[in-house]
């Protein structure tokens, strides 16, 4: 185990980020930023997220193995959402021109079984 | 120093140790790709529904969100201390660290029942006889299907935590304990990274109106 | 006789608190043997119905509940965990050297969160069962079904943990307990299948799992992100759906590969051919196998650019497959061939996967798929590849292990008659439906055209063979039990960790940890001096 300086000032120091992460996710929320807003929180997020997971973790000391797995999961996910993207962002949303009546209202209670 | 038998599969405890700690990224893994699906059903809404998600968003609660949040990143560094002092010996300072985290873990559920009393008492869950536009409907099922999740994440996670805090006091040798609290410990953080981009998501949409 | 894991313990209480991943197995090849019938008695009465054009036998909301049946069954109960929960589990940590699976007690848990699920399924078929397909599409599945879909759709959650809890389980393994001198390179590829498999079910599972429990909120409390008229989208669910479900096909015949490419090189006596693009390609199937979820929506409204990419990288999926199929033939170059029961079992899975694999691409065509969809040629390709692929390795690993798990011979005479049968049978079943589909006719349809009888009647007296040929195995083995030829450690004179062992294994599967200094499908011919 590589300890730099004692295990708790560190750990200390990266939830004192973390918590300005936090304070700038919110505070950044007031301002009219636009579409930029959903980009700088969500950026924020996956820096929190990435220090918790290499310090808090130990992803910083763990074996390649364990990256992998990380990142393969993390990859999966972008598979997930990217190839979904691409029927998304491509296909216009109209609603149907009808709709049948019982979809507009829902299915009813005692009708349907368990 | 005594410490735990290795199992009988394995050859030396540095075996047990790495597989330990891989089947539990391998799990958390799985525990990602749990959640997926409602963060693509949240992309698909927040693309398509903006304006219903805006309305949503902002019907939440944003300061006990922002207090949960910081509760949950300062409970993680109370369990990140709780492992590294267990792996250095100094086990009862361990135990003091994971009743901090188990504290602060039960303090989020608590607001996180004040919230969703709140939002009960203000018509904001969806379904059948719901008041709400259909859009905000969708968010707030996403809404509550997340946190909900989550929260049943977190009290798994309490569970093992006040196990270890147990045992920590009751075995013989509590430094033996510490390569599978260690092993435990990325459960918690995991819920807290989880938390993380739930927060932003769910109370963060479109505030500056 | 010296002890052995199954001496090691008579009580019934023994096996169902056992650790031993060989009794584990056993415990699996019980339960799944069970749904296999099961399931095959709903493929009877679907076969009965259609032999007449007419909806004479059942009702079409029956046959709608039937066909569901029948696709849960196979699919989940049957398939998924056949070769890698039964095989696997007996056979991965003896192939590594190992003395069992990383995590024992998670293992038998997997067994009974199984078992558990499948109660469930077959209870919400006595309630009545579900008429929405295998599929579960909504808004039939959540707004309009009048059937058992939320027991249904807990029950397929429920024996998706355990399939995940499986594949954490062979990952874990076969990274940190490999025994001293296998590397990756030297591993059979049976290990290297279930390992591909293995990610696939730990990544894939989850989404599945997710993806039924907003359908089943959906379906309980009339909210939704299925439901248009609520802003959301059904074609979300599609993606979902297929996220899972196509990767989950991989997880049926990853494993039966692996199967192959144990018994072919054994009854060849010659290498496998190309034992790393072997293993490159099963991950490369399981990689790009997750790319390609998308063709079981090309007509479905999703947008043509994103059916344009699937369609190319369906394309791209054949490709490890081909190779696959290549070695296996150039395997057999200059061999010494014999055609026991494993063998032959083998060999028609290596026939029968290519052509239903050929199928694969004309459905991956856009154009050709517009005509082909929801018609019996779609039934046709994955029938060839889940039974006349899956299935036959299935049926070919319990022959060729059979020595090793239950220390006897099964009748050789009969393994051979079976696995003609069941050829014969298979192919006479399932092949006029290419044709059925190609003239038009739907699948999930009770009543049909009187055009397409002659075919369905075809098909009809090719499954009453068919369930002949998977009867036959069922007597004989149970019969070898307790009659057949006591086995030898090697019968077969096979290469591989677990033939090094006694048959039955002892329960710590080896006397002494072994170490492994040969590279693996070690054949020669005859009379050929190994190397020092």
């Amino acid at each position: 185990m590589k300890h730099r300086k004692p295990p708790v000032r560190r750990n200390a120091v990266i939830l004192a980020v973390l918590l300005l992460l936090l304070a700038a996710s919110v505070g950044s929320a007031y301002l009219r930023l636009g579409v930029w807003n959903s980009a700088a929180n969500l950026t924020i997020a996956a820096v929190k997220a990435l220090l918790v997971a290499v310090f808090f973790m130990h992803l910083r000391d763990a074996s390649a193995l364990v990256r992998m797995t990380a990142a393969v999961a993390l990859f999966m996910l972008a598979v997930l959402f990217g190839l979904s993207a691409t029927d998304y962002r491509n296909r216009a949303d109209d609603p149907a021109p009808w709709q049948m009546p019982r979809q507009l209202s829902g299915a009813q209670w005692g009708q349907s079984s368990w | 120093m005594i410490t735990l038998p290795v199992a009988p599969q394995f050859s030396t405890e540095i075996q047990q140790h790495r597989a330990a700690t891989l089947g539990m990224w391998v799990f958390l893994a799985t525990e990602l790709m749990f959640f997926g699906p409602l963060f693509l059903g949240y992309g698909y809404g927040r693309l398509h529904l903006s304006d219903a998600f805006a309305a949503g968003s902002r019907e939440t609660d944003v300061v006990l969100g922002t207090v949960n949040t910081g509760i949950l990143l300062t409970s993680s560094f109370f369990v990140a201390n709780a492992v590294d002092a267990l792996e250095r010996g100094a086990h009862r300072f361990a135990a003091i660290m994971l009743h901090a985290a188990i504290a602060l873990g039960i303090a989020f559920l608590a607001i996180k029942g004040i919230e969703y009393s709140n939002d009960w008492q203000e018509g904001l869950f969806p379904g059948a006889g719901s008041a709400l536009p259909k859009g905000e409907q969708y968010f707030f099922l996403l809404y509550f299907a997340m946190t909900g999740l989550h929260a049943a994440h977190l009290i798994i996670g309490i569970a093992i935590l006040l196990a270890f805090a147990v045992a920590l006091g009751r075995v013989a040798d509590p430094v033996s304990l510490s390569a599978r609290l260690r092993v435990a410990g990325l459960y918690w953080h995991f819920v807290d990274a989880v938390w993380i981009f739930l927060y932003p998501i769910l109370y963060l949409v479109e505030r500056s109106g | 006789m010296a002890d052995n894991y199954l001496t090691d313990g008579y009580t019934l209480a023994s096996w169902l608190t056992t650790r031993d991943h060989k009794r584990i197995a056993l415990l699996y090849f019980a339960a799944i043997t069970t749904f296999f019938f099961v399931g095959g008695a709903a493929a009877t009465l679907i076969r009965l119905e259609l032999a007449t054009a007419q909806g004479d036998l059942v009702s079409d909301d029956t046959y709608n509940r039937l066909f569901t049946a029948h696709g849960v069954i196979m699919v989940w109960l049957f398939l998924i965990p056949s070769i890698p929960s039964a095989l696997g589990n007996f056979l991965m940590p003896m192939m590594i050297g190992a003395r069992d699976l990383a995590f024992p007690r998670l293992n038998l848990a997997s067994w009974y969160i199984y078992v558990a699920g499948g109660v469930m399924i077959i209870t919400a078929l006595f309630l009545g069962g579900v008429d929405t397909g295998w599929t579960f599409y909504t808004p039939f599945s959540t707004l309009f079904s009048n059937s058992h879909v939320v027991l249904t759709l807990l029950g397929v959650f429920v024996v998706g943990f355990s399939s995940i809890l499986t594949g954490l389980n062979f990952i874990v393994t076969v990274h940190t307990m490999r025994a001293p001198g296998l590397t990756w390179f030297r591993l059979p590829l049976f290990v290297w299948a279930n390992y591909a498999t293995s990610l696939i079910l730990v990544l894939a599972t989850p989404v599945l799992a997710m993806t039924l429990v907003l359908l089943a909120i959906e379906r309980i409390f009339q909210v939704g992100i299925f439901n248009p008229a609520l802003g959301g989208d059904p074609l979300l669910f599609q993606h979902l759906f297929w996220f899972y479900s196509h990767p989950a096909v991989y997880i049926m015949i990853l494993p039966a590969m692996g199967v192959a490419s144990e018994i072919i090189p054994c009854f060849a006596r010659r290498p496998v051919f190309g034992y790393r693009f072997m293993a490159y390609a099963i991950l490369g199937i399981a990689i790009i196998g997750f790319l390609v979820w998308g063709h079981h929506m090309f007509v479905s409204g999703q947008s043509v650019y994103a059916s344009l990419v699937f369609s190319l990288l369906s394309f791209l999926v054949a490709i490890p497959s081909a190779i696959k199929v290549f070695n296996w033939t150039a395997t057999l170059y200059k061999g010494s061939i014999r055609f026991s029961a494993p063998m032959l079992y083998a060999l028609g899975f290596v026939g029968l996967f290519t052509i239903g694999g050929l199928t694969g691409l004309y459905l991956a065509s856009l154009a050709l798929d517009v005509h082909l969809t929801d018609t019996y040629f779609v039934v046709a390709h994955f029938h060839y590849i889940m039974v006349g692929g899956s299935v036959m390795a299935y049926f070919g690993g319990v022959h060729f292990w059979w020595p090793k798990i239950s220390g006897r011979m099964y009748p050789e005479i009969w393994g051979k008659v079976a696995a003609v049968i069941v050829f014969v049978g298979f192919n006479l079943t399932f092949f006029p439906q290419y044709l059925l589909g190609v003239q038009g006719m739907p699948r999930r349809y009770h009543a049909y055209p009187d055009e397409f009888t002659v075919l369905n009647v075809l098909s009809s007296a090719g499954a009453s063979i068919l369930a002949v040929g998977y009867l036959l195995p069922l007597a004989y083995l149970a019969w070898s039990i307790f009659r057949g030829e006591r086995a030898t450690s090697n019968p077969w004179r096979a290469t591989g960790l677990e033939w090094q062992t006694a048959s039955p294994p002892p329960t710590e599967n080896f006397e002494h940890p072994p170490e492994v200094t040969r590279e693996p499908y070690d054949y020669r011919p005859e009379g050929e001096i190994a190397p020092p």
